[in-house]
């Protein structure tokens, strides 16, 4: 604290300082003063609540997608039913104009148009995340069931199994398997984007450290600090998918 | 058991059967034969609908099948099928292969339906089996478990679709042994096969199919050693 004060007078009165007197002033300036960790522990905190938010709402989105547009495209020939028709129109424009316009996009037409009147930034924010995510998880997991060879359904029905049945216990955990690696670097990836929700006012971690090198004028060690704590989350997500993907290849040990 | 009324389908332009009518009865054994595309799997499938027909009408136990308010979950149930490439639930063990549709369709309670899967399994001689998963088989093994899986079900008739065609030859035998011992029982079969010598043991009676059509049918005896029509004896005196 002491030596802190001292060197920082030393800097700004143009003293020779050495390379780590100065690495300290920068680091306690960035973190220490007035408890400024708390704002990046906090910052951390909206972040995994927004990722978990957005997370939920991408994997009901896309799981729904997925098997409204799976479900369309196995009907049977000259047994069509037009209300899957309908909604089969509605998700593929779903999925098309969000993947065709850019996150950034997307957040501020939520933030300023859409819900320009609320103030609360972070659930727009996780909202439209969610949304966004949704059209990516649903390709992913359409592309899994797609992938699952066609008799492990055909056995299900031909047992007397109904289509949800079906679904649920053999081709879902199967087809979930399959598309687990896409699904964790979609999730990696929106873990990441969060930090995008800033430029609508979003409370999060890449706003805190904004809001620290907008005081401190000093924006290397905010901006890295930052840059660490995203990748130690994203590798602590890495290790969980190792985890799980482990656990559910116990049906493939020979 | 089975009527079959005039049964036609196609597959885009391409007719696959040409109007089939048939009836299948009670114990009865039927194996159909006939070369690669003449509709014989198709038939199969049409049977419990896993293909739906262009037209015509499948009269399963006094029920329509083809009706649009028939329940065909409730119907399939009755239907046992094993499919050419097994399809066993590769993500389950084979204890809840076989106990899945009967606890889930509540035809049975948990208790009851692992007891009759071990016993069915005890029967086909895999009960050592029962936590492995589908991938730590041999074909033969999968194919017998899937046989046992469809005998869960406690169905009225048994459908196979080429059940030893993706066998190594090794493996052939113990599955179509499981197959008389299931004939010998008086289950009403349905057989599609390239097996001759089971269709001359088992088969109350063969049909040789042909370009979407029933070409001739007869006991085995009528059809392997006296076959009426050119087509017969050609297919015949290629694969025997």
């Amino acid at each position: 604290m002491e030596s802190y004060t001292l060197w920082k007078t030393m800097i700004s009165s143009g003293e020779e300082v050495t390379f780590w007197q100065n690495f300290y002033v920068k680091f306690y300036q960035a973190f220490i003063e007035a408890d400024r960790w708390k704002q990046y522990l906090n910052g951390v905190g909206t972040t995994l609540l927004v990722t978990a938010i957005a997370l939920v709402i991408g994997i009901i989105l896309g799981v729904l997608v997925a098997m409204l547009r799976t479900a369309h495209d196995q009907q049977l020939p000259g047994h069509r039913n037009p209300l899957l028709g309908v909604l089969n129109v509605i998700c593929s424009i779903y999925t098309t104009v969000i993947r065709g316009t850019p996150m950034m996009v997307q957040l501020l037409i939520m933030g300023m148009v859409i819900f320009s009147s609320s103030r609360n930034f972070t659930a727009v924010g996780a909202l439209t995340l969610g949304i966004n995510s949704g059209a990516y998880v649903a390709e992913i997991i359409r592309g899994g069931l797609m992938s699952l060879d066609p008799g492990q359904a055909e056995a299900g029905r031909s047992l007397g199994l109904g289509y949800i049945d079906t679904m649920r216990y053999i081709v879902i955990p199967q087809a979930f398997k399959a598309v687990l690696p896409a699904l964790s670097n979609e999730f990696i990836i929106l873990l990441k984007d969060t930090s995008l929700i800033t430029c609508i006012g979003g409370k999060e971690l890449l706003y805190a450290a904004q809001g620290i090198y907008s005081r401190t004028y000093e924006a290397m060690f905010p901006l890295i600090g930052t840059a660490v704590i995203y990748l130690a989350m994203v590798m602590i997500l890495t290790w969980l998918q190792g985890k799980l993907e482990r656990r559910l290849r116990e049906s493939d040990r020979r | 058991m089975i009527v079959v009324n005039d049964l036609h389908k196609s597959f885009g332009n391409n007719e696959v059967l040409c109007g089939i009518t048939e009836h299948i009865k009670e114990g009865e054994k039927v194996v159909i034969i006939g070369p690669s595309g003449s509709g014989k799997s198709t038939f199969l499938r049409c049977l419990n609908l896993l293909e739906m027909p262009t037209s015509g009408e499948i009269i399963f136990d006094g029920v329509s099948m083809t009706a649009p308010k028939t329940n065909i979950n409730q119907m399939r149930q009755k239907m046992g099928m094993v499919f050419q490439h097994f399809n066993l639930f590769n993500n389950l063990t084979v204890l809840r292969n076989m106990t899945l549709a009967p606890v889930q369709l509540k035809r049975m309670s948990k208790e009851e339906a692992e007891e009759n899967a071990m016993a069915l399994l005890q029967r086909v001689g895999l009960a050592d089996k029962a936590n492995a998963f589908p991938a730590q088989l041999s074909g033969g093994q999968k194919q017998r478990i899937a046989i046992v899986r469809a005998l869960a079900m406690k169905p009225k008739v048994m459908l196979f679709d080429e059940p030893t065609s993706a066998l190594d030859p090794e493996m052939v035998g113990e599955v179509l042994d499981v197959m008389k011992e299931l004939a010998e029982d008086g289950m009403t079969m349905v057989v599609v096969t390239h097996e001759m010598g089971f269709a001359r043991e088992v088969a109350t009676r063969v049909l040789f199919m042909d370009g979407g059509n029933i070409l001739e049918q007869g006991t085995p005896q009528q059809i392997f050693s006296h076959p009426q029509e050119e087509r017969t004896k050609l297919f015949l005196s290629k694969v025997l």
